[in-house]
C-alpha cells in the first residue's frame, strides 16, 4: 500500500534516540543487519559500500553532523534540514536505525589517507585563478550562482569532488539545474535554478540577478541537468593543482571548524 | 395557521435536503447540485454535467473561500456536498462541517490517534461516506466511527481490525443500501486483508470478504504453506457498485511481504486483483488477477469504474481500471472475463498481456540484492488517485507517474505488528520520474492525449458538462485542461500540494469547484 507521497516522518520514533551511544553496539549481527537496510535507504547518495556520492563519504569516520552514535541516529531519524538528506524515521525501526549506526561504525576506515595536495596553495587556487569563489560561497565569502562549499569537506567523498571539478554536469545537486528562457523578443537568458514547476520558471544569472517568469509569457522555458560551472579545469588546472583544490575542498568543515 | 403551515414545510424541506437516501445514492448521477459519494456515483464517474464554468467562461474562474483546516499535514479528502454544508475529513482524525456559502466550520471532530502506530504512509483519510443523518468516516487506528451529520456528535464506533498487529484504515467508506463498507490497510506488516460490511444503524458487523484465500477455499493453493496468514492484500481506496448486478467491486493491494517472492511462491489470490463481492452477503462473485505473484508493491487499489462500453463491436457492461503496473484494463463486470488491455507508461517487467488477461511477465524483473531496475517504479504508473469518466467525451482520465525505481531485496523474519516487507525500492536520480494526465478510450485503451507534468499526478480528476478536466499538481496547481485537446486552459496556485480530487456542485444554482490542498479546503466560482 505504499504510496510514496504520504510518508511523514514519525517524530515519536525519532524521540526515542535519547541513548548516546548505540545500544546494538555489542551485537555482532548489528552491523550486517543494518547493511542490508542501508542498501536500499541509504546507496543511492552514499554508494553501495558507503564510499560516498552525492552524499557524504562514510568510510572516512568524520562526520559533518557530529561524531556520536547519537549524531548519528538523530541524522539517520530525522535528516538534516537544509539539505538532500531526509529522515528516514518513518521507514526504518528505531532498532533498525541503530544497527544501521553500527553498520557505518563498522565501515569507517577512521583515516585521511588518499587525499593528495596542498590545502593552503588550493585557497589560493579556488579564490584566484580558478575563479571558484565567482559562484561558490565559502564561509561568508563569495558567490550565490553554485552551491555553498562551506561545509563540503565531509559532506562529499573525494571521488565526488574530483568529478563534480573535472566533469560537473555530471550529477548535478538538485536544485541547481540550468534554466534557459528565450522571451518573446528572442532574446535568451540562462541561469541556476531557483524554481521550475508546470506553469512557472524562477533563475539566477551569473551576476546574481533574480529573475521569474511565468511559461505562457515567454517563447520557451527549459531546465536541464546539466550545470552552468565551466567545464575547463581540467585543461586550466595541472593535476597537482587539481589535487591542491581538491585539498582545500576537503579541509572545508564551516566557519566554526575553520576557526 | 397558514404560516405555522408554511413554516413546517420549509422546515419539513431543509430536514429532508440534510439527509442522504438510499434511492439519491443510486441517483446520485442525476443531482448535479450535490457530491453525495467517495466517486460522485456509484459507478465511480467523477463526472457532472453542470456546464457554466466551460472552456469558454473558466477564465473567469476565480477562489470564493478557503477554509484553513489547522490540523496539520496533508488533506486527501472527496469532499461531501449536502444540505447546505461540506463534510471534509483530515490527517490524524480530523473532521469538520463547513457552511457551503461562507466556509465557516459548523463543528469539527477529533480524535487523539494512539500514541504508537505502525504506519506504511501516515496518517491520511479520504472522506466520509452519508446516509440519513449520518456521517461515516474510518480512524487510523482501524475503527469506523458514525458521526450525527447536524453536530459531529459520536453515534457509534467499532473497531474494524487491530491497529497494534498492523492495521489501519484510510479510504472512504461506500454506503451500500443499509450497510457501511470499507477496507483496510497494513499490508507492510504482514497482515491479512478484507472488505467489510456494517449495519449502518447499529454498527454491527454483517460480513467479511478476506482478500487471501486460506487453505481449502478456492484460491488457497497459490500460497505456499501457511504464508497466506500474512498475505497481505489491502484494501484501502473505496469500491464501486452496480445496483442491477448488486455487485461491489473492490481493488485489493500487494502481497506480502512485498519484494520478497520465495516466501510465498505461487499466484497469492486475491491480492492485486479486482475482486466483485456480492453486496448482500460478503461473497465472492468472481475476481481477475491483474499481476499474479506480485513483487513490485503494484497494488491494484485504482478506482474500478463502471462503464456500459461496445468492445470489438459488443455491448458489454464493463468495469475499467489503470493498473499500478502500467497497463490499462476494461473487463466484463457481469464475468470478470477480461476484454482488452494496454500499457500507457513505459513498462519494461512485461512485453504485454495475454489472451487470457495474463501478463507476460519477463524474467528477472524481481527484486534482488544488487538493485533491479524495473519500470514503472513503486508507486506505479497510475497509483490511487482518482479517476474519471465523461459521459460528453466518452474518454477516461487518470494520472500517471512515468519512470523506473531501482528495487531491493533482503531476507527478513515475520514479527507480529512489525514492518515487514523485505526491501524497498528507491529513486533514480540521473532519471527522474515525469508525470502525466492521460486520456484513453476505453474501448480500445488507446491514449488520445496526454498532458505532460514535471511530477507525477496525484491530485485526481474530475470531468464536467463544459468540456473541462479539473486536475492538481504537487506544485500547488489547480488547474483545468479541455476535455477534448488535453491543453491546459486554467490554473491557480493554491499554496499547497494537492494529493486530492476536485469536485463540483452548485450553491444557489451556480457551479463551484472545491479542492483541498496542503491543509486547506478552497472553492471557486465564476467571477461576475
Amino acid at each position: 500500500m505504499t504510496h510514496t507521497v504520504a510518508i511523514l516522518i514519525l517524530a515519536s520514533v525519532a524521540a526515542c534516540a535519547q541513548t548516546a551511544t548505540n545500544p546494538l553496539a555489542g551485537d555482532p549481527q548489528a552491523a550486517a543487519g543494518g547493511g542490508a537496510a542501508f542498501r536500499p535507504y541509504c546507496t543511492p547518495c552514499h554508494g553501495l559500500h558507503g564510499e560516498g556520492g552525492r552524499g557524504p563519504d562514510l568510510t572516512r569516520g568524520v562526520y559533518s553532523v557530529g561524531d556520536k552514535d547519537s549524531d548519528l541516529y538523530r541524522t539517520i531519524a530525522n535528516g538534516v534540514p537544509g539539505t538532500e538528506m531526509s529522515g528516514f524515521a518513518g521507514d526504518l525501526r528505531e532498532e533498525d536505525i541503530w544497527r544501521v549506526v553500527a553498520f557505518i561504525r563498522s565501515i569507517a576506515r577512521h583515516d585521511a589517507a588518499g587525499i593528495p595536495g596542498d590545502g593552503a596553495k588550493g585557497a589560493k587556487l579556488f579564490w584566484g585563478k580558478g575563479g571558484c569563489g565567482a559562484c561558490h560561497i565559502v564561509n561568508g565569502r563569495g558567490g550565490y550562482m553554485g552551491p555553498e562549499l562551506s561545509r563540503i569537506g565531509p559532506q562529499r567523498s573525494l571521488q565526488y569532488l574530483r568529478e563534480s571539478v573535472l566533469e560537473p554536469s555530471k550529477d548535478v545537486t538538485p536544485g541547481s539545474a540550468t534554466i534557459t528562457v528565450i522571451r518573446r523578443d528572442g532574446t535568451k537568458l540562462a541561469g541556476v535554478e531557483r524554481g521550475f514547476d508546470n506553469f512557472s520558471a524562477q533563475l539566477m544569472d551569473v551576476a546574481g540577478n533574480y529573475y521569474s517568469f511565468l511559461k505562457s509569457d515567454v517563447t520557451s522555458a527549459t531546465r536541464e541537468d546539466r550545470s552552468l560551472m565551466p567545464d575547463n579545469y581540467g585543461r586550466l588546472f595541472t593535476s597537482e593543482e587539481i589535487d591542491d583544490l581538491l585539498a582545500y575542498l576537503v579541509s572545508l568543515r564551516g566557519a566554526e571548524a575553520a576557526r | 395557521m397558514k404560516t405555522l403551515a408554511i413554516l413546517s414545510m420549509v422546515m419539513l424541506a431543509a430536514f429532508a435536503a440534510t439527509a442522504v437516501t438510499d434511492q439519491q445514492l443510486r441517483d446520485a448521477q442525476a443531482d448535479a447540485a450535490t457530491w453525495l459519494t467517495y466517486g460522485k456515483n456509484y459507478q465511480g464517474w467523477r463526472y457532472s454535467p453542470l456546464n457554466e464554468i466551460n472552456t469558454a467562461t473558466v477564465s473567469r474562474l476565480a477562489p470564493r473561500w478557503i477554509y484553513q483546516t489547522g490540523a496539520g499535514g496533508k488533506d486527501e479528502t472527496t469532499p461531501l456536498v449536502f444540505g447546505g454544508m461540506m463534510y471534509i475529513t483530515g490527517p490524524s482524525n480530523n473532521a469538520d462541517a463547513l457552511d457551503l456559502l461562507t466556509g465557516k466550520q459548523i463543528w469539527h471532530y477529533r480524535k487523539d490517534p494512539p500514541a504508537t502506530l505502525n504506519l506504511c504512509c501516515g496518517q491520511p483519510n479520504r472522506g466520509f461516506a452519508a446516509l440519513g443523518h449520518r456521517l461515516f468516516k474510518v480512524n487510523i487506528e482501524a475503527t469506523l466511527v458514525a458521526l450525527d451529520s447536524h453536530t459531529g456528535t459520536v453515534l457509534w464506533e467499532r473497531q474494524i481490525a487491530d491497529f497494534k498487529k498492523g492495521f489501519t484504515a484510510t479510504g472512504a467508506p461506500l454506503v451500500v443500501k443499509n450497510k457501511v463498507l470499507v477496507g483496510i490497510a497494513g499490508a507492510e506488516f504482514g497482515t491479512r486483508g478484507f472488505v467489510d460490511a456494517y449495519d449502518a444503524t447499529t454498527g454491527e458487523r454483517a460480513w467479511r470478504f478476506y482478500t487471501v484465500a486460506t487453505k481449502g477455499e478456492p484460491g488457497g493453493d497459490t500460497w505456499a504453506g501457511d504464508s497466506w496468514q500474512r498475505g497481505g492484500g489491502s484494501t484501502w481506496i473505496t469500491g464501486t457498485y452496480d445496483p442491477d448486478l448488486n455487485l461491489v467491486y473492490w481493488g485489493t493491494g500487494n502481497p506480502g511481504p512485498g519484494m520478497d517472492g520465495d516466501v510465498r511462491a505461487g499466484d497469492n489470490l486475491y491480492t492485486c486483483s479486482l475482486v466483485a463481492i456480492d453486496a448482500d452477503t460478503g461473497k465472492l462473485k468472481w475476481y481477475f488477477q491483474f499481476t499474479p505473484h506480485d513483487t513490485h508493491d503494484w497494488d491494484a487499489v485504482a478506482d474500478p469504474v463502471l462503464i456500459d462500453l461496445t468492445v470489438k463491436g459488443q455491448k458489454v457492461k464493463a468495469v475499467v481500471q489503470a493498473d499500478r503496473n502500467g497497463y490499462f484494463y476494461a473487463l466484463d463486470r457481469t464475468t470478470g472475463k477480461f476484454l482488452l488491455a494496454a500499457p500507457y507508461t513505459k513498462i519494461n517487467w512485461a512485453t504485454g498481456i495475454g489472451a487470457d488477461g495474463r501478463p507476460l511477465a519477463l524474467p528477472g524483473m524481481d527484486p534482488s540484492e544488487a538493485g533491479t531496475k524495473v519500470c514503472p517504479g513503486l508507486g506505479g504508473g497510475h497509483n490511487w488517485s482518482a479517476t474519471a469518466y465523461s459521459l460528453d467525451t466518452k474518454l477516461f482520465y487518470f494520472g500517471t507517474a512515468d519512470g523506473c525505481e531501482v528495487y531491493y531485496r533482503t531476507k527478513q523474519a515475520y514479527r507480529e505488528g512489525q514492518w515487514y516487507q523485505a526491501s524497498t525500492d528507491s529513486a533514480i536520480p540521473s532519471e527522474p520520474q515525469t508525470g502525466a494526465v492521460l486520456a484513453v478510450d476505453p474501448t480500445t485503451g488507446e491514449t488520445r492525449w496526454r498532458y505532460d507534468m514535471l511530477t507525477a499526478d496525484s491530485a485526481g480528476m474530475l470531468a464536467t458538462g463544459g468540456g473541462l478536466i479539473f486536475t492538481g499538481d504537487t506544485h500547488g496547481y489547480l488547474v483545468a485542461l479541455d476535455a477534448r485537446a488535453g491543453k491546459p486552459l486554467w490554473h491557480f496556485q493554491t499554496g499547497g500540494t494537492i494529493i486530492a480530487p476536485p469536485i463540483t456542485y452548485t450553491l444557489n444554482g451556480k457551479q463551484q469547484i472545491a479542492i483541498a490542498a496542503g491543509s486547506s479546503i478552497i472553492t471557486f466560482a465564476l467571477s461576475n
